[in-house]
């Protein structure tokens, strides 16, 4: 399936901005699972400085610099990616996931290809023993491990319930356990938590979803979002599998990906130091269309 | 005990009577813990001779002469505020030294040295190939995950070539004498290695209590080691005069005493992350000049917190940009972000190995024993011996982890106990288990009685550019409990210096280098804009303290002046407490006080902010960010100031309180006659003095305005000419009595006047005529312009036809001054650097 992605997000400040430092990271991963067809960042202002270079997850960033005095701020990233992923099927044979975690600490990649980094806590995952018993239900001995991921995603999406003002992106992934609501982000952290608890090496991934609109509507322009997932390593032969906790489906050929890391922190597709005194309102609008449709964007 | 029944029979045969017996009694009474080496007796049940050698002269100090000289040196500590924090406390600690040094012997020490050396130039092997191709790993000698747990790996810097070079500047081990009498490495330091600052102020402690001592023992100097570790860091940039900066977290740094010590020491300027600026790939310093490039950071600061942009994106303490700038070269950090991953318990066990295959040289000092079990061999083996290893976290933990430092099981609750073994068993790789060794003891002083106690020694090794240099000494902690890997300065441990004696006399070390070497500068490079702003605040907070302190001088003295009494009673005595309410002295409800009760709050006041003992903490907060600005006599009287103002408290008399008023007054004559008289006359003394005319310039004119007012009596103006300490000026030169006239324009406008507002006037204009302008244009920059159109309303005036609004609008424009300087000088805007997040998952 072939998409053409279209990311703007929009910068306004209360008062002029006269300098600011962007690191960018909007182009989508390569991988034997997408290609990226094309890729281009427009940025307003135009920036002093514009620095391009491959991220420690293997993610293409820009480092940006903006030294004119600004009172918006635009970034619009479009993209064309043909997505190839290979389908899942929970019920096939699979490792024991414990035989996962004594490989994990056995692998000679330092790398993200390797599982090696995507064991271990982090800020926003956290080990907590709740969050680690919670996922332990689904991974009794010897359970193949892509069965038991699936029935934890499984029930994620029947214990958690999905809400948009319960929860930001500085919600540690404890707190929204505790009250078994927030948004996928919240969702992915505590997922990555109970399978890093487990010994698991977890990814959390940034992407897009396709959004298939109520039939005989049009698709509206803008209306979709950013997304995110879980990858989970399943061995050196079966590798990184995608699971996705908030709609409870692998991720195949909806799943776009932007980048992969350890949590949210590590990708964040803006992160950005302004100097400023006043205050700021953000807007971000995001298009995901199969090109079968009419309007395409490049 | 065999041990003892030697000591006892040994002494020093050419002491004079009183000393020997002292120096047998110590022998005697002094019990080593069965099984465990000790540095003052050797296997066999002798004392070392170099320890008997420095007893012997210590045990010749008349027992009331030695507690008075060793006091006498701690009260530096003191009196310089060597000090320490403790994670999370508001308070400093003073800095508990032992009267004893750690004593090594040449050979022993060669042994220390060698092992150390060899150390250092395995880890940066190792962090040169971790962070290049990673062949260990790739080659399966090093498993991944036994790197990728640590916090400090730092994955942005794979593949980055290290400016300069190299990865370590810096490192130390922490070691201790193991039951068989070898060294064992227990710690490596290669993020930051704290300490070597304090190891200097120890020195300086010891040699100042035992002078003659101290020279006789041929005790290795440390001078050279520093002067090694300079080199090695101008090494490092890219330019022929670099400018090497240490980046501190700040003063609540645990050790930011030490980092101030080191800076001044080395000769650094010390900065802080809001100080740095990256632009275009190069780090530069915010100074009063502009932009400055920093060539070389010392860093202080962990790696995780050097750059919010692409690290921990809630420091407050990095610089954004600043990895960028290193992958652009345009900056060289040491160590490098990212060696910290070394100090990870985990890899301790790989090192024999990793020595064989990086140096091709077996370790010459061992670590102590360290399984991480992230290997299934080495679980099974801590699994197995459970209850009679340490275990510990395999990566570095934040310090309330309860397997931050290495733990028995016996020693763990019951709760703790289920919760470590649940967890164990679900994430192994997250522990080591380790040998538990006790570690030899040294002689230490307690009640007059020599006793063993636990140490750990940390050695310090600096790149230089002949390699590797040691530091001859060290920094070591002793502790009361007999469990020493324990240690950590929380703890109630204390240090000691580490003398390291040579068979032959020391040579003196010279710091000075050949004649030609140097070029003679006399600008030592531009103020950083936050050192500006503290010395600018400075000055504002002690001539505020100083007006104030004037002020109840004056509501004390009408009290005690019985003639005085007659008239002050009413209205000159209100206007004094207006003043005093005014300036934030004495809260509002004070009105009607007591004058007695008046003058105490405005001293002691903690509820007021401009009360003076708060302006006086004021100032001392103001100073202990910038300590390496401050020579050590202004610091002390500082400290003192602040002494005598809390103490004072329960001054109850006003002759009590005056008493106090004028002491205080006393040292901050005294401050203020070592700024005009010991600072050099750079920009940093220009701020200060800066700082001090516009406070006093302000409040003349409130005093001037509230008390040579057009009703005013003669008791106010007798007040004001006080307050200006111009009363002898004014009878010399009016014989007619006070007048309103000539009092106004001997406060406000006479040019020759030390208080008037005219003179501090003139002194802002020489200040600011001698700062550096930004640009080249040959326009007036803010501050210059307010300034100057004061000033020519100010020489143009006529006293009488000064009134209260005039004098108002000259006290705003000096406020407006402030606000210009401040934002012309310091760091604007970079407090208000949000870190901007995006919000837009669904």
């Amino acid at each position: 399936m072939i998409y053409d992605l279209r990311h703007k997000t929009t910068y306004r400040y209360g008062a002029p901005v006269a300098f600011a430092r962007c690191v960018l990271r909007l182009t989508p991963r390569d991988g034997p699972w997408q290609t990226v067809l094309a890729n281009e960042v427009l940025i307003s202002p135009k920036p002093a400085a514009v620095l391009e270079r491959i991220g420690p997850f293997g993610e293409t960033t820009r480092t940006v610099e903006v030294d004119q005095p600004h009172r918006a701020f635009v970034i619009e990233a479009r993209s064309r990616v043909d997505v190839h992923a290979r389908l899942i099927d929970a019920n096939a044979p699979s490792p024991s996931w414990e035989s996962v975690r004594e490989n994990s600490l056995t692998s000679p990649l330092l790398g993200p290809e390797g599982p090696a980094s995507f064991l271990y806590p982090t800020l926003r995952t956290p080990i907590t023993p709740a969050i680690t018993e919670y996922a332990r239900q689904s991974f009794w001995p010897g359970r193949p491990i892509v069965q038991a991921a699936a029935e934890l995603m499984g029930r994620m999406r029947s214990d958690f319930a999905y809400d948009q003002e319960a929860t930001d992106v500085r919600t540690p992934a404890a707190e929204a356990f505790a009250a078994r609501r927030g948004v996928c982000q919240d969702f992915v952290h505590i997922m990555i938590s109970g399978l890093r608890g487990l010994g698991l090496p977890a990814a959390y991934v940034s992407g897009y979803l396709r959004t298939i609109p109520p039939p005989g509507q049009p698709r509206l322009e803008g209306a979709d979002a950013t997304h995110a997932w879980v990858s989970l390593w399943c061995g050196p032969d079966r590798g990184w599998v995608g699971i996705d906790p908030t709609n409870a489906a692998f991720a195949e050929n909806d799943h776009i990906v932007l980048a992969l890391g350890r949590d949210y922190a590590d990708i964040a597709p803006i992160d950005g130091v302004i100097l400023a005194p006043g205050g700021q309102t953000l807007k971000v609008e995001v298009d995901v269309i199969p090109t079968n449709e009419e309007d395409r964007l490049l | 005990m065999a041990a003892n029944s030697a000591s006892a029979t040994v002494g020093r045969d050419d002491l004079p009577p009183a000393a020997a017996e002292r120096l047998s009694g110590w022998l005697r009474d002094y019990r080593p813990f069965a099984g465990i080496p000790d540095e003052l007796i050797d296997p066999m049940g002798w004392p070392r001779d170099y320890w008997l050698n420095f007893l012997g002269s210590f045990a010749e100090y008349p027992e009331g002469e030695f507690k008075s000289r060793f006091s006498l040196s701690t009260k530096h500590i003191r009196d310089t505020g060597v000090s320490y924090r403790i994670y999370g406390e508001d308070n400093e600690r003073a800095w508990p030294l032992n009267p004893l040094p750690l004593i090594l012997g040449e050979q022993e020490w060669s042994q220390i040295a060698a092992g150390v050396e060899q150390r250092a130039r395995l880890m940066e092997a190792i962090l040169q190939d971790l962070y290049g191709e990673a062949s260990l790993v790739r080659d399966g000698a090093l498993p991944a995950a036994a790197v990728t747990g640590s916090p400090d790996f730092i994955r942005a810097m794979r593949g980055v070539k290290p400016p300069g070079g190299r990865y370590l500047q810096l490192y130390a081990a922490d070691l201790g004498r193991g039951p068989d009498g070898r060294w064992w490495v227990l710690d490596d330091r290669t993020q930051a290695p704290s300490g070597a600052g304090y190891a200097l102020e120890n020195r300086l402690v010891l040699s100042r209590a035992y002078p003659n001592l101290y020279n006789n023992a041929n005790v290795q100097r440390l001078a050279s080691f520093f002067d090694g570790m300079r080199q090695g860091l101008a090494q490092a940039a890219d330019s022929n005069e670099p400018r090497i900066c240490l980046l501190t977290p700040g003063p609540f740094s645990e050790t930011y005493f030490e980092q101030a010590h080191l800076a001044r020491y080395l000769g650094f300027l010390l900065v802080e992350g809001d100080d740095l600026v990256v632009r275009e790939g190069r780090a530069y310093v915010r100074t009063i000049a502009g932009l400055k490039r920093a060539d070389v950071l010392l860093r202080r600061v962990d790696a995780d917190f050097l750059d919010p942009l692409e690290l921990n994106g809630a420091s407050k303490l990095g610089v954004p940009g600043l990895l960028e700038a290193i992958r652009e070269g345009g900056v060289a950090v040491l160590n490098m972000p990212g060696s910290g991953v070394l100090e990870s318990r985990a890899l301790l066990g790989f090192l024999p190995k990793l020595s064989r295959r990086l140096l091709g040289e077996e370790l010459l000092t061992p670590n102590v024993a360290t399984w991480w079990c992230g290997q299934s061999l080495e679980r099974a083996l801590v699994e197995r011996e459970m209850d009679t290893v340490a275990i510990a976290s395999a990566f570095n933990q934040p310090a309330g982890d309860s397997f931050a430092k290495p733990r028995l099981m016996a020693d763990l609750s019951e709760a703790e106990r289920r919760t470590f073994l649940q967890r164990f068993q679900d994430r192994p790789e997250d522990f080591v288990g380790q040998e538990v060794a006790r570690l030899s003891t040294t002689p230490v002083l307690r009640d007059g009685r020599l006793e063993p106690a636990a140490f750990v020694l940390r050695v310090y090794a600096a790149w230089t550019p002949q390699g590797f240099s040691i530091m001859p000494g060290g920094f070591c902690r002793t502790s009361d409990r007999p469990d020493m890997r324990a240690i950590s300065m929380g703890e109630g441990a204390r240090t000691a210096d580490v003398w390291v004696i040579s068979q032959a006399p020391v040579e003196r070390v010279t710091l000075l280098t050949a004649r030609d070497e140097v070029k003679v500068q006399r600008i030592t490079g531009h103020l950083p804009s936050r050192a500006a702003d503290n010395l600018f605040w400075l000055g504002r907070y002690l001539e505020r303290a100083e007006a104030t302190l004037r002020l109840v001088r004056s509501l004390c003295t009408s009290l005690m002046d019985p003639e005085a009494a007659l008239h002050t009673a009413g209205e000159t005595l209100s206007r004094l407490q207006q003043l005093l309410i005014g300036g934030g002295a004495l809260q509002e409800e004070a009105m009607g006080e007591r004058a007695v009760d008046a003058a105490r709050s405005a001293l002691h006041d903690e509820e007021a902010a401009g009360s003076v003992i708060q302006l006086v903490r004021s100032s001392h907060r103001t100073a202990a960010s910038m300590r390496e600005r401050l020579s050590a006599d202004f610091w002390s009287l500082l400290l003192n100031l602040e002494n005598r103002l809390s103490r004072g408290q329960d001054a109850l008399s006003e002759a009590d309180v005056l008493q106090q008023v004028e002491s205080a007054l006393q040292i901050l004559s005294a401050l203020s006659g070592l700024s005009q008289e010991n600072m050099n006359r750079a920009a940093g003394w220009r701020f200060l003095d800066m700082g001090r005319r516009i406070e006093r310039g302000i409040n003349i004119c409130r005093f001037t305005r509230t008390l040579a007012s057009g009703t005013a009596t003669m008791d106010d103006l007798d007040l004001l000419l006080d307050l200006a300490d111009s009363q002898i000026t004014y009878r010399a030169r009016y014989l007619v009595g006070v007048a309103l006239t000539p009092v106004r324009d001997m406060a406000m406008l006479d040019p020759f006047n030390t208080r008037s507002l005219a003179f501090q006037l003139d002194a802002l204009k020489s200040h600011l005529a001698a700062l550096p302008s930004l640009l080249d244009d040959g326009m007036l920059e803010a501050p210059h312009k307010i300034l100057l159109n004061l000033a020519a309303e100010v020489e143009t005036e006529e006293a009488t036809d000064l009134d209260g609004s005039k004098m108002l609008g000259f006290e705003q424009a000096l406020m407006r001054l402030s606000i210009a300087v401040a934002d012309r000088y310091f760091l604007q805007g970079a407090n208000v650097a949000p870190t901007v997040e995006i919000a837009g998952l669904a």
